[in-house]
């Protein structure tokens, strides 16, 4: 059976989400641009204080925005108001997700696209854009991980654990392919060279997060009720 | 119907003081011709600028530091002060639309079109002229190499687009975080008392940078452009609805003026002891305060003086200030394809000036009328 998306309600309920997010969201702006600041000054510590903070930020950025639009509405109560309105589950979980992917990838995409500036303009090696593609990429699987976990799950706690879990597997992440060779031999250099062991990495970081947005949009969606 | 400034609003302005902010805004916009034509000329950039002329003057370095001091403070105040015009009129909504239509686009097409031109015109410059500047040696040289070193990408001269973006994004993040209220306490204080203060509140910028203080060109916001300038866009925001806070400052004009003018003797005095070939040198605290107090006082001077005399609508100004925009985005490639060509004539600077300047502002006002005025170009960059 198809349904018919009530639009008009989506788009409020973002724009709620949206009114709801952006006092952090301008907080996270001007953090990021500190950051981009210090990574301005072409020094070696104001560069390490910049990445750090923008990697923070990406972080929080994507944390933030599962647990102000997903686990605090869920602690207070407001979905009993969002059911007062006109609004299906599918109609409440498209608001959701694209609310969500929204506040995460504008931010997650302008950072991509100064890390990209910051390789390819400094005498950094550019063969580093293959290493920070695998981090991005897995701060994007983290998330998508993260947000299908907060939609589907109920409990507080397991949200937050799947959350900072996944952000925090980064390390380990970093530990695995830093002893890749086709990681190792390429971030040192000037060319910049998409091994295939790169490209499946990509590829699997890519397929996992669609595929957990895919799987909450059809569990959600199906659901005949809220609870 | 008048222009305000790039990415402000399109409607007629309502009452006569806004005529002498647009006006000062073309002017400011419109002396960076004069500025960038001068730099060619300038013994004390004559080391790094592309189209150094064999011809210099101690006298351009004396005007063109004092513009350079002025003009962009002065133009980011008007800024700020359409920028608070247009968030009360069309809320923040209706701002970061406009910036989208009248900076970002205009950037993103602007950008690679100027860096085209001006690397073609360099390009050819470094090939076929017979006395170039040392400048173009150095590109000369660079090229033989077998790994000539790429420049690193630069926002050029349309870095003042990319730090309006960074203003409009901060506005929205003041606003947002609910700092307006703040701003509007400090402007409780008596202007007197903040004309003294406000050179404090920039030196910082000052200090974080060299002297004198280049174009923050890099792709990355810098600190000390963010820090000069952020209080300018301030400070105008804060005068929209109260530019009679500026009343009492009316009988300090003149005096400001003189303030300014002795103040900028000790500063160029202060650069003629500076290595001209050593632009590494970050400005010790007493030049970055002097440099703070021509940057504060001469803008404040100015938007005093714009009220005094340019308030009234002028059909010149008028048009200028429309044009002002194009001509802005414009100018500097042609502006170097022309003095690339005079570098091969004997031409005493002030007619090379002159002739650069005149011939530069014919084409982009020639160009504006035929391309821009009566297009829906208007839209974006009129």
């Amino acid at each position: 059976m198809t349904r018919q998306l009530n639009w008009p309600i989506i788009r409020l309920l973002m724009i709620k989400d949206w009114q709801l997010f952006q006092k952090q969201l301008a907080a996270y702006l001007l953090a990021g641009i500190v950051s981009l600041g210090f990574l301005g000054m072409a020094k070696p510590w104001a560069f390490y204080i910049g990445s750090l903070l923008l990697i923070i930020l990406l972080v929080a950025i994507a944390c933030f925005a599962i647990s102000t639009s997903l686990l605090v509405e869920r602690k207070e109560q407001t979905l009993a108001f969002v059911m007062s309105l006109p609004v299906s589950p599918l109609d409440f979980t498209v608001a959701k997700l694209a609310g969500n992917l929204l506040t995460f990838a504008v931010p997650f995409l302008v950072m991509a696209l100064f890390t990209a500036i910051i390789v390819f303009s400094t005498p950094l090696p550019d063969g580093l854009v293959v290493l920070a593609a695998l981090i991005f990429g897995h701060v994007l699987v983290a998330y998508c991980i993260a947000l299908t976990v907060a939609m589907q799950v109920e409990s507080e706690g397991w949200n937050v654990f799947v959350m900072i879990g996944s952000m925090v597997l980064i390390n380990p992440f970093l530990m695995v392919i830093g002893q890749m060779e086709s990681v190792q031999t390429v971030v040192r250099g000037n060319a910049v060279v998409w091994h295939a062991p790169v490209l499946a990495i990509l590829a699997a970081q890519v397929l996992t997060g669609l595929a957990c947005l895919a799987f909450a949009t059809w569990s959600n969606g199906r659901k005949p009720a809220f609870y | 119907m008048s222009h305000l400034d790039p990415g402000a609003a399109t409607a007629a302005p309502t009452d006569a003081r806004i005529h002498a902010f647009d006006h000062l805004r073309a002017l400011a916009m419109l002396s960076g011709v004069l500025f960038h034509a001068a730099l060619a000329y300038s013994p004390l950039l004559h080391g790094f600028w592309p189209t150094a002329d064999r011809t210099q003057s101690a006298w351009i370095d004396a005007f063109a530091w004092c513009l350079h001091l002025v003009r962009m403070p002065l133009f980011f105040a008007v800024a700020g002060f359409f920028t608070a015009g247009l968030i009360a009129r069309r809320g923040m909504g209706g701002l970061l639309r406009n910036r989208v239509r009248r900076i970002l686009v205009p950037l993103l097409v602007a950008w690679p079109l100027v860096h085209l031109a001006t690397s073609a015109s360099t390009r050819w410059a470094v090939a076929e002229v017979a006395h170039p500047s040392p400048f173009l040696s150095m590109v000369r040289e660079w090229l033989a190499m077998p790994n000539p070193p790429a420049l690193p990408p630069s926002t050029g001269h349309l870095w003042f687009l990319y730090y309006l973006l960074l203003f409009t994004l901060l506005a929205w993040v003041g606003r947002t975080l609910g700092w307006g209220s703040g701003l509007a306490r400090a402007m409780r204080m008596p202007p007197q008392r903040f004309a003294l203060l406000i050179p404090l509140l920039v030196a910082p910028g000052f200090l974080l940078t060299t002297t004198p203080h280049p174009a923050p060109e890099s792709l990355f916001p810098q600190f000390w452009a963010l820090a000069l300038y952020g209080p300018f866009f301030a400070l105008g925001t804060a005068l929209h609805g109260r530019i009679d806070w500026l009343k009492p400052l009316h009988r300090w004009l003149w005096p400001a003026l003189f303030a300014c003018g002795l103040a900028y003797a000790i500063f160029l005095w202060q650069l003629s002891n500076f290595d001209a070939g050593d632009w590494s040198r970050h400005a010790p605290a007493s030049t970055a305060l002097l440099q703070a107090l021509i940057a504060t006082w001469g803008t404040l001077v100015c938007l005093l003086a714009g009220l005094r005399w340019l308030a009234r609508p002028r059909a010149w100004l008028g048009y200028l200030a429309r044009s002002a925009y194009w001509t802005y985005l414009l100018h500097l490639p042609l502006l170097f394809a022309l003095q690339y060509r005079m570098l091969e004539l004997e031409l005493a600077w002030p007619a090379g000036l002159l002739l650069s300047v005149g011939l530069t502002l014919a084409v982009c006002l020639t160009s504006y009328e035929l391309l821009v005025r009566r297009t829906r170009l208007r839209h974006w960059v009129g």
